[in-house]
Order: C-alpha cells, then sequence, then structure tokens
C-alpha cells in the first residue's frame, strides 16, 4: 500500500488474474465473430466486427490496463494464431491501437455504477478504435499503391469505402456490440465478479497506482512515432507520396532502385531485431518489464 | 436465402468447435514445421516488409508463386486459403468497382492488382510461417527474439484453455436454449432467428465472465505453486527453454534457397524493368 | 534443501496458526496445530467450511505469502520455516494438486506440463525428471497426447505429474474423489500409495470419503472450525462415530452396519436375562473391539460375529422371495412408454476427420413412473444416452422418441417444455444472477401462467427461500444442487434426466438430495439419473439399466444387478459395501442400507419374533429401508 489510502495497488497475481480473464474471454469471443457470416451489400459490410464489450467491461470494472492488454493479446493468440489468421506485422497495429482504445475507455469511468460514464466510455472506446484502424487502412492502400493519386477516383473510393465502415462499424459494433451489452453487463457483474479474483470493487474514489508504462523509453518511442506520423502528413502535403518518390528514382537510377529498396527492408529487418533484442536483454536485466503483466 | 438456411442448420456449435480445433491442432508435422523458428519468423519478416517497396511486376509475380509453392508446402487447411481470398476480392475488388464510379478506368486495375499482390503476399508469407508452424515452435522463437515470455506462455496457455473454455460455452448456450424460446417464425431472411441467436450468443458472456473468474483463480494460484513467476525472472529457465532450437543445415538451405530464388528475380526485374 | 537423513524432523510442523483472509472478518484458522511426520499417509477430514483447503494452503506459503490476511503462528516445512521462503521456494518440497485440477494444468500436451515446473526453476535435467513423475503416474504412454484429449482421472494424474516433477517431500492432493468417478478415483489412490510406500512420499489427502481413508490412509485429521480438533490412527479415526457424524462425515458402511448391530446386541444382552452367559461375553468383547473399516475387515468381523452366535442361526431360505414385490411393477403392464430408443446410434466427429462411436444401435424403452438408474464406468455412454432423451444430441441412426415426439423433428426449445436435463455440474445452468430468477427465467420466457406462485412453490419445496436472493455461483455445492434441480422442476417436465447428481456431495448434503428426489415424483412423472453412486441407486431405483461401451448389458432391479457378480465386474460398477457384504455373508436379497444388514443379521443370529408376526414375507420393503435412512444414518 502506498501512503495514500485511496491508491489501490494490486498484487501481481492479481493482474495476472485480470489478464488470463480477459484473454480467455475475448480471445474465445473473437473466435465466433470470426465465424459469423457478414452481410455484403455491395461494399457496404454489415458484420459483427467484435465483442467490443468484453474488454470494455471488464476494463471499466478491473484495472484497464491489464484487461486491455489481456483482451489484445487475446484476439491475436485466438482469433489470429489459433485460426491460423496471423497477420504478423499487421497485427502489431491492431494490438496497439485496441489496447490503447479500450484502456482510454476503461480510465475515463471513474465510478462503474455511474451509467452514463460507462456509455461514454464504450462508445468513445470503440470510437477511437476504429478511427485509428481506418486511418491505418487507407495508409496501407496509399502505401501499396504507387500511382496513389494519378489513379483517378482511388483516393475517393478508399475514403468513401473507410468512412462507410467505419460508420457501419460504429453503429453495429459500436452500439449492438459495445454499448448496449456493457451497459446490460457492468452494473451486474459489479460486486460480483470482483470478489470471484479476490479483488475490491471499484469505488469511485479507487486510484488504481499507475502502470509503469510511461518509462522513457516508451516516451522516446512515442516522439520518434509522432515524428513519423507528422512526417508522413506533410509528405502527403507536399504532394510527394511513396509512390511518386519510388518510381522517381526508378527512372533515374534503373534498377538500383530495386536493390535500395531491398536494402531497406533488410535495415528495417535488422533494426527491428535489434530493438527486440535491446528490449529482450533490457528486461532481462531489470527483472520485469513494465508491459509484462506478470511483472 | 438457400445459404443462409443451410448455415443455421449446418452449423452447430459442436461443428464449429469441431472445425476451429482441427485448425488450432491439426497442423501436422509437416516440412516447414521442421525448421528453425527463429528462421523462419526472419525470413517471414523480409517477405512481410520488402513487397511493400517494390514495385517490379515480375518481382512481385515471382515472389507470389513461391509464397503459393511455400503456402502449398505447409499444407495449410483450405479452409484458411478461403478466407484469404475472400478478404482480398472484397478489399480491392470493390475499390476498384468503386474508382469506376469515381471515374476511373480499366487501367486503374492494374495498380489495384499490384495491390492485390502485396497484399497477398504478405498475407501468403504469415500463413506460411504461422499456420504451417505448431504454435508452440513460433513461441518459442518469438522469446527467442525477444517477446516477453508472458506472451509465449499465454500462447499454450491459449492453447490449453480453448477446449475447456469451448465446453462452458457450450453449456451455457445450451442452459439458454434448454429453457429459452426460439422465435415461431425464422422471420425475415431469417433475421429474427439471427438475431435470437446472436442475442444468446451476447448474453451467455455473462455466466461466462464470473465462470472464467473463477477459474483463472485457480490457475493463477497453481502457477505460482509451480515456479512460474520465479521463471520469469529466472534467465536459466529462459535459456533452458530455448536449448532446444537449433539452426540446421536444413535451416541454412532454406535460407539460402530464398535469397537465391530472390536474388535471381530482382536480377530479371533488373532486366526488363516492367514497372507498369 | 532438507537432506533425507533427517528423519525425524516432521514433515509438516504448524504451530498455533490463525488465519484470515484479506477482507474478512470471520477467522478460517483458529488456532490449528499439527505436526506431520515424514512418510505418513494422512487424511485431512472436516465438514464444508472448516477450514481443510485453508490448512494446506499454509504447507506451501501461498498462506501467508500469496494470500496476505491476518495472520498468526508458525509453520514450517520439512524443517523450513515458511516465514521468509516465498512460495516457489517451499514448493520444491510441497507439490499440491487441487480439487479442480484441469484448471492447475496450464500446457497444450502432456509431456509440456510434466516439464513446466522444472523448466520454471531451470533444472537442466528437466526431461529426465518429467519422464520420471510421468512414469509414477503411470502416463508414459500418454506423453505426446494433448491434455483435452485425457479423461479426468488421467488429467488429475497428470497434475499430479506435474507436481510430482519437482521431487517434493510432501505431497497435497485437495479431494481426489470429489470430481472423479470411483473407478478413477480408485486409480489416483493406488498412484498415491505407490509414491508414499515405495518412495517415502509424505502423502496429504483432503478427504471425506471414509471408504478410501480406510483403505489408503495411515491417520486421519479431524477439522473443526478452523481448529484440528484430533489427530488419531484411521481404524481409531474412524470409530470415533459421534465426532464423524457431527461433522457430517459418513464412516464406511461396514462400520456403520457394525455399529448398529453392537447397538442391537448390547440392548438385547442388557434386556433379555435369558440370553446365555457367553453371549454376555461375547457382547461385552465386542464393545471393547473395535469395529471394522474395510470389507476384509468387515467380513471376519461379521463372520466371528455370527459364529458367535451360533447356536440359534436362522438360515431361512423362504426369507428369499422369487422376485421383490416392490418392483413388481417393472415389467411395465400398467404403464406408459415415455421413451423409445430404436436401434439409436450416436458418433461424435473426433479430431482428424476421426469418429468416435459412443453408442451402438440401442435399445432401450422406459415407462412411466419408474425410477431408473443408469450406471456404467466412465465412457460408457451414460451422459450420451441422457442427450439423445433430452433432444441435445440427434441419433445419427435409427430413432428416438420422447413422450411421442421423433427427436429430429422438434426443435430443442420445443422439446425441452417436456423434458429436464439437468448437468453434471450445476454451475453450467446459471444463467441469471439470483436464485429466484434462475427458476424463473424459464418460466417467464416461455409465458408460464401463474409464475409467481409456481417459483414460490419450487422454492419452498427445495427450501431455497431464504436465498432467493443470493447468487447461485456462491452458494455451497448442496445448495446449488438444489437450485438446479428447482430449475429443472420448476418447468414441470414429465421426464426429468439428471446427471450425476450426487458427485461432490457430502453425506448431508446427499441426504438433502434423497429428499429433494422425493420431493420430484411429485411433479415429475419419470426420472432417469445416471450415476455412479451405488448407494443412491440402491436406495432410490427401481430400475437400473446397466451401460458398457455404448451398449446396454444389464437391466433390472437393483437387486438383480448387483447380484450379477459377472455384470458388475464387466461393467466396472462397484456395488456399495452393504450390498458386497450381505452377498458375502450369504444374505438374499442385498440389503440397501448398513441399518437394514445389521436388522437381517440381528433377525438371522437372534431371531425376531415381532418382526416375523408383523410381515410374512420378512423382508424389509424399500420403504422401511428409506425410512431408516431418513433418520440418523448412525445410531
Amino acid at each position: 500500500m502506498k501512503s495514500t489510502a485511496r491508491t489501490y495497488t494490486l498484487t501481481s497475481s492479481q493482474k495476472m488474474m485480470i489478464f488470463v480473464l480477459s484473454m480467455s474471454l475475448y480471445g474465445l469471443s473473437n473466435m465466433f465473430t470470426e465465424l459469423i457470416p457478414k452481410l455484403q451489400l455491395g461494399p457496404l459490410e454489415l458484420s459483427v466486427e467484435y465483442f467490443a464489450f468484453i474488454p470494455l467491461t471488464l476494463c471499466i470494472l478491473f484495472h484497464p490496463f491489464y484487461a486491455a492488454v489481456g483482451a489484445a493479446l487475446g484476439e491475436v493468440i485466438f482469433g489470429e494464431l489459433m485460426l491460423g489468421q496471423f497477420g504478423g506485422l499487421g497485427e502489431l497495429e491492431k494490438f496497439l491501437t485496441f489496447s490503447l482504445a479500450m484502456y482510454i475507455a476503461g480510465r475515463m469511468v471513474s465510478d462503474p455504477r455511474n451509467r452514463m460514464q460507462v456509455g461514454a466510455a464504450a462508445i468513445v472506446g470503440v470510437g477511437i478504435h476504429q478511427l485509428c484502424s481506418t486511418l491505418v487502412d487507407i495508409g496501407k492502400v496509399w502505401i501499396g499503391v504507387e500511382e496513389f493519386e494519378a489513379v483517378p477516383g482511388l483516393a475517393e473510393s478508399v475514403v468513401l469505402i473507410e468512412g462507410v465502415s467505419f460508420l457501419n462499424t460504429m453503429i453495429v459494433s459500436g452500439t449492438l456490440f459495445a454499448l448496449l451489452p456493457t451497459l446490460y453487463l457492468v452494473p451486474r457483474l459489479y460486486g460480483k465478479i470482483e470478489p470471484l479474483l479476490g479483488i475490491r470493487p471499484r469505488e469511485a474514489t479507487t486510484r488504481y497506482e499507475s502502470v509503469k508504462v510511461w518509462t522513457p523509453k516508451l516516451m522516446i518511442g512515442g516522439v520518434i512515432l509522432a515524428l513519423l506520423a507528422f512526417g508522413a502528413e506533410s509528405l502527403s502535403e507536399t504532394d510527394w507520396n511513396f509512390g511518386e518518390w519510388d518510381s522517381g528514382l526508378a527512372d533515374r537510377l534503373g534498377s538500383g532502385a530495386i536493390w535500395l529498396s531491398i536494402a531497406i527492408a533488410a535495415v528495417i529487418a535488422v533494426v527491428i531485431i535489434l530493438i527486440m533484442r535491446a528490449r529482450k536483454k533490457r528486461s532481462g536485466n531489470d527483472g520485469s518489464a513494465e508491459t509484462v503483466p506478470y511483472a | 436465402m438457400q445459404l443462409v438456411r443451410n448455415w443455421f442448420n449446418k452449423i452447430s456449435i459442436e461443428r464449429i468447435q469441431l472445425e476451429l480445433m482441427n485448425t488450432a491442432y491439426g497442423s501436422g508435422h509437416v516440412f516447414l514445421s521442421a525448421l528453425d523458428p527463429r528462421c523462419m519468423i526472419l525470413w517471414y519478416l523480409f517477405f512481410a516488409i520488402a513487397p511493400w517497396f517494390l514495385s517490379n511486376m515480375i518481382v512481385l509475380a515471382g515472389l507470389f508463386l513461391l509464397m503459393i509453392a511455400t503456402t502449398v508446402l505447409s499444407r495449410v487447411s483450405p479452409f484458411i486459403i478461403f478466407v484469404l481470398c475472400l478478404g482480398l476480392v472484397g478489399q480491392v475488388g470493390w475499390l476498384f468497382i468503386l474508382s469506376l464510379f469515381f471515374g476511373g478506368d480499366i487501367a486503374s486495375a492494374l495498380p489495384l492488382l499490384k495491390l492485390t499482390l502485396k497484399l497477398s503476399i504478405v498475407s501468403l508469407a504469415s500463413i506460411t510461417v504461422f499456420s504451417g508452424m505448431d504454435p508452440e515452435r513460433i513461441s518459442d522463437g518469438l522469446l527467442a527474439l525477444g517477446m516477453p515470455a508472458a506472451f509465449s506462455f499465454s500462447l499454450s496457455y491459449g492453447y490449453r484453455i480453448l477446449p475447456v473454455l469451448f465446453e462452458e460455452f457450450r453449456s451455457v448456450l445450451l442452459s439458454y436454449r434448454l429453457r429459452g424460446r426460439a422465435p415461431a417464425s425464422p422471420g425475415f431472411l431469417y433475421a429474427r432467428l439471427g438475431a435470437y441467436y446472436l442475442k444468446m450468443l451476447v448474453v451467455a458472456f455473462f455466466p461466462l465472465m464470473l465462470a472464467t473468474a473463477k477459474r483463472s483463480r485457480t490457475t493463477v494460484e497453481a502457477l505460482e505453486t509451480r515456479g512460474f513467476s520465479f521463471g520469469m525472472k529466472n534467465p536459466k529457465s529462459r535459456q533452458l527453454k530455448l536449448s532446444h532450437l537449433k539452426v540446421t543445415r536444413r535451416d541454412i538451405a532454406f535460407l539460402s534457397g530464398t535469397a537465391a530464388y530472390a536474388a535471381l528475380l530482382f536480377w530479371i526485374g533488373a532486366a526488363y524493368p516492367l514497372a507498369i | 534443501m532438507p537432506n533425507s537423513d533427517k528423519q525425524d524432523i516432521p514433515a509438516i510442523e504448524i504451530r498455533g496458526v490463525s488465519f484470515a483472509y484479506p477482507g474478512s472478518e470471520i477467522s478460517v484458522l483458529q488456532e490449528a496445530s499439527l505436526t506431520l511426520k515424514r512418510g505418513t499417509f494422512a487424511a485431512i477430514a472436516g465438514g464444508n467450511g472448516s477450514g481443510k483447503s485453508t490448512l494446506c494452503k499454509l504447507f506451501n506459503g501461498l498462506i501467508p505469502n500469496y494470500y496476505s490476511g491476518d495472520f498468526e503462528g508458525t509453520v514450517h516445512v520439512c524443517g523450513v520455516p515458511a516465514e521468509g521462503h516465498t512460495v516457489a521456494q517451499l514448493s520444491r518440497m510441497v507439490g499440491y494438486v487441487y480439487q479442480d485440477f484441469e484448471n492447475q494444468l496450464v500446457r497444450p500436451t502432456v509431456f509440456d506440463e510434466a516439464c513446466f515446473a522444472p523448466l520454471n526453476y531451470g533444472l537442466s535435467d528437466y526431461r529426465l525428471m518429467a519422464s520420471k513423475a510421468l512414469d509414477l503416474c503411470g502416463l508414459s504412454d500418454l506423453r505426446d497426447r494433448y491434455v483435452w484429449e485425457l479423461s479426468g482421472g488421467q488429467k488429475h494424474l497428470l497434475a499430479l505429474a506435474g507436481a510430482l516433477s519437482l521431487e517434493p517431500e510432501v505431497l497435497i492432493v485437495d479431494e481426489p474423489v470429489a470430481q472423479l468417478d470411483p473407478q478413477h478415483a480408485r486409480q489416483v489412490y493406488e498412484v498415491l500409495r505407490r509414491l508414499n510406500r515405495d518412495h517415502g512420499k509424505t502423502v496429504i489427502v483432503i478427504e471425506h470419503h471414509a471408504d478410501f481413508i480406510a483403505e489408503y490412509c495411515h491417520e486421519v485429521c479431524l477439522m473443526e472450525s478452523g481448529r484440528v480438533l484430533w489427530q488419531r490412527p484411521t481404524a481409531e479415526a474412524l470409530n470415533s462415530l459421534d465426532d464423524l457424524d457431527r461433522l457430517g462425515i459418513q464412516p464406511p458402511e461396514v462400520t456403520r452396519a457394525a455399529a448398529v448391530l453392537r447397538e442391537m446386541d448390547n440392548a438385547r444382552t442388557q434386556s433379555d436375562p435369558r440370553s446365555s452367559l457367553p453371549d454376555r461375553r461375547s457382547a461385552g468383547r465386542h464393545a471393547a473391539q473395535r469395529l471394522p473399516i474395510t470389507m476384509d475387515e468387515a467380513v471376519a468381523h461379521f463372520t466371528t460375529f455370527m459364529q458367535s452366535g451360533n447356536g440359534n442361526l436362522h438360515p431361512s431360505p423362504a426369507r428369499i422371495p422369487a422376485s421383490d414385490p416392490d418392483h413388481a411393477g417393472l415389467s411395465g403392464s400398467s404403464s406408459n412408454e415415455v421413451i423409445r430408443l430404436q436401434d439409436a446410434s450416436l458418433h461424435y466427429r473426433a479430431l482428424r476427420r476421426a469418429r468416435h462411436q459412443v453408442l451402438h444401435a440401442l435399445n432401450l424403452t422406459l415407462f412411466e413412473g419408474e425410477r431408473i438408474a443408469l450406471v456404467g464406468n466412465n465412457g460408457a455412454g451414460k451422459s450420451s444416452l441422457l442427450k439423445l432423451v433430452a433432444g441435445v444430441a440427434r441419433p445419427q441412426s435409427g430413432s428416438v422418441t420422447v413422450l411421442g415426439q421423433d427427436t429430429r423433428s422438434v426443435s430443442l426449445e420445443q422439446l425441452s417444455s417436456g423434458v429436464t436435463l439437468v448437468f453434471q455440474n450445476p454451475e453450467d445452468m446459471f444463467i441469471e444472477d439470483s436464485v429466484e430468477a434462475e427458476v424463473s427465467h424459464c418460466l417467464r420466457r416461455r409465458a408460464y401462467p401463474n409464475i409467481e406462485a409456481s417459483v414460490a412453490n419450487m422454492l419452498r419445496a427445495f427450501r431455497l427461500e431464504e436465498l432467493r436472493q443470493r447468487d447461485a455461483r456462491l452458494l455451497s455445492g448442496g445448495q446449488q444442487r438444489r437450485v438446479s434441480l428447482a430449475i429443472g422442476a420448476a418447468i414441470r417436465p414429465e421426464i426429468m434426466l439428471l446427471d450425476e447428481p450426487t458427485a461432490n456431495l457430502d453425506l448431508s448434503t446427499r441426504e438433502e438430495l434423497l429428499g429433494a428426489l422425493e420431493e420430484l415424483s411429485e411433479h415429475v412423472r419419470t426420472v432417469v439419473i445416471a450415476t455412479h453412486d451405488m448407494q443412491l441407486v440402491s436406495r432410490w431405483a427401481t430400475r437400473v439399466v446397466v451401460m458398457h461401451q455404448g451398449e446396454v448389458v444389464g437391466d433390472g432391479t437393483p437387486d438383480e444387478i448387483f447380484a450379477d457378480r459377472e455384470l458388475t465386474r464387466r461393467a466396472g460398477i462397484a456395488p456399495t459395501q452393504t450390498a458386497q457384504l450381505s452377498a458375502d455373508l450369504g444374505i438374499r436379497p442385498l440389503c440397501r442400507t448398513p441399518e437394514e444388514l445389521a436388522k437381517r443379521i440381528a433377525e438371522r443370529m437372534w431371531g425376531s419374533p415381532n418382526e416375523r408376526a408383523d410381515r410374512p414375507s420378512g423382508n424389509l420393503t424399500h420403504k422401511e429401508a428409506e425410512e431408516h435412512a431418513a433418520r440418523s444414518q448412525l445410531v
């Protein structure tokens, strides 16, 4: 216990329980949502994207960080790896945006009994996640098609499709499978599920100890990411997209451009490996990587 | 319409469970799963990143062929391939049709085809590596490359707990059905029956959450008695877990073979810069 | 690590330990003290909530290192003070197998599971250790299997192997019998005995099944409200009938029969001045002698007992009636047929397109008013049969007709208004957050009339009125079982199917269940119970259907079935001790309760004039047997 009586320090095993709980439940639900048939109305897809209510409920009832990371990992493991649909690096993006969105939603609620807060958190949680993934999806096409600007109508189509799918997800997954079930579940589970894990129910005054994720390493990573995002933004402002850049190079340097791009890919791969290595060493040194739930 | 009806008739939760379990546990000991997971992951990293920087159609097509070959080698279940194709066609196909509306023409199909190729290469690479390989090996590989130990544990725990979760979910659903009332008529487009089942699917998570909460408590306690948290901080334990990973001649042959093939492609690509 | 030569250091030593879980006012342990020698095989017994599991969590430091509640007292494990050592350190010396052992298995395959602990400790010969542990538990052949492919018993053994892999000095096993059928439980106990006898492990089981205690344990520690009441050698412990009775622990049936007989003998010798001197002497001798606790002891005991009063033995062949009058209706002449299975076959698809045939062209007709017990070992197809009848599974060939409807032609929702399936695990049935809501859920969904009244009625009938607002998941095992029965009965079905209703129940709860079954018979026309519990079968059923490998291999009254040694052996069912003993002593028809057995032995030895006058047939009816049972279990 910290000096302030209000801070509620969870033991590492309680964190682990929340993590395991969130992972298995959301993972299971993910297997189902992968299988629920999608109703295709032209380009518009009416589908149950995910059962966001599960991580939302758990993030609201328990420490949001462990519930959020657990759920995101559950999706990767059950919904992707076990079904053989693991998208490799693409999952990293999902993992980050999803856990971030759920975490924020959980932090928004200070009193699980307050229905307004719970409802708002549910909508905002799904909203953040959908916004992020919409942007990423647009970005993928933008990077993947060299003459993005040159293809007439492509930009409009991408924005339209992604925009509609954003709205659709907000309405279907956001309302039917996030807002309503969360509003139904949180009050019913409040005070019931916590004792099963040996955890005190969250009160309006409860303050969880801050997760020590905001370490220098993460700060620096965040700053770099933000810079990158800003850089990409300004690139698009200046009518300078990767495609043009690439083909321009190809014109000037001929085959060299290909080798260059291979080299870049290789460098990126090596850098990633080095980062992973370094992280591993660091976590080996200080004994507990902060992002590891079982610290 | 008929499709929907069939879906409702054929699909039972047992069936789904079986299919999923087949997918999850069915991957046998095929050629690719004998390779060192670290090498496979590095191999994957290259093919997941490189295509985004390529624009030569020949190179892309060549890589695509390679991916098809490895996918066949890894004997992925047809179900996964089907899902993949559906996703690709859905995403890119509609993009194309819509762009026609916004003043595009048939010429815009080509860049989009290229996009499809890139996406396919990346997806097939991940399918080859991550579906063809035993998940335990994937997690060992990731652990070796520096992922936190919690991740690799969670993965194998997921494999352990899935059948248990399914059983429990099944009995909860059964409870709802045994004590509920199905809509008298399936409704327009089977919408009413669909809604009935969907609602049940959601509501069933209430009892499931409580039951799972009860279970995780024992699990975490038992983990403690078996030295799990101790092992997480113990470098020796990690070292032991990974000691079985060895780069063999087969791995080197595989990696250098692919590398040679890729180099050949780039060479041809350079000779015929078909950068449309 | 402790040296093996320090034999005099006790395995477990607890001094004055009190403990309350965090956030709880009530102390679960109150000044508990206990010393267990090395190499012992001890049972820790006690009623629900007496602190058995909590006590065992002291041994590996889970308390107070993991659960940080209010703790007092000292704990030494193999001479090492628990204080100042982590759970991980203490767990090297103490292996723990949980009651819900299934949640303890965390790895996908058998060998991985056995490797898990040694790997965590970074022991380089972990493979060897795992193989050894698997070998000890007889699982070597299964090392590459997935955990979910194993049977319940195998999973339990795997949990044991997982604990053994660290080569601990002490093994704690929490209620091995609770989640296993008797056959598998015996298998586990045989392994434990071997570990104890041949490998010198100290084994501690939490157990309240006296049969197992009698057969396997050296000593018994009885817990009462957080204290260790006493610690006695098994024979003495199981003879402490008053304490056991007070705490709701049922002594072995043979012990009960002997106790009743001794009472009768004492009463007779004291009241009957005509009784001969040898009789008196033998009575005195018996009073001092301890009662038998195992079958072998019992056979010897009763044989000598009966020989001692040999002068006037009453062997009366006339007492074996051709057929039990109580079961005369069985032939079904007057009854209506309610369930008919015709060549019903069922197979499940298993992994890799394999098929698993569970029922082979089954033919069975069940009639109204019957109390049917479905027996057979695990995997015999009992649960599958219930599922077929409930419409949860449909036969792939043949047909199942329930209440005149072919199960393939009606939806599950429709069928379930006439047939109710009560699951083996009550918790799987709980979908609401209060008992009342559970019971009324179906009635509201299906818009029954007079919901309020019938729910109130059900709650009263199953004595749930005080629990109506509670969450059923948080009730005790027996209460949960009653709720599950009330849920089923509230639908007012014509057929009720119960899967293992007595599994995991202690004595008092079992008695409650029998009462609830009586209650059911007022509402429900036909009840089918799948069970391993032969006491339940012999006390409740009118018809026993024996299943073996997906086929019906026996069908008859309990007496007929239990008397058929060949059949019971083949089907892997263990008749009750009472039935076995009466067979061994040549008493037919077989007795249903220990009290009945004692009475019949008494009749044989001393005759029973008034009994004979009352009842020409001289045979105790079922009803009377039940009256006995309904009274106290112990005299």
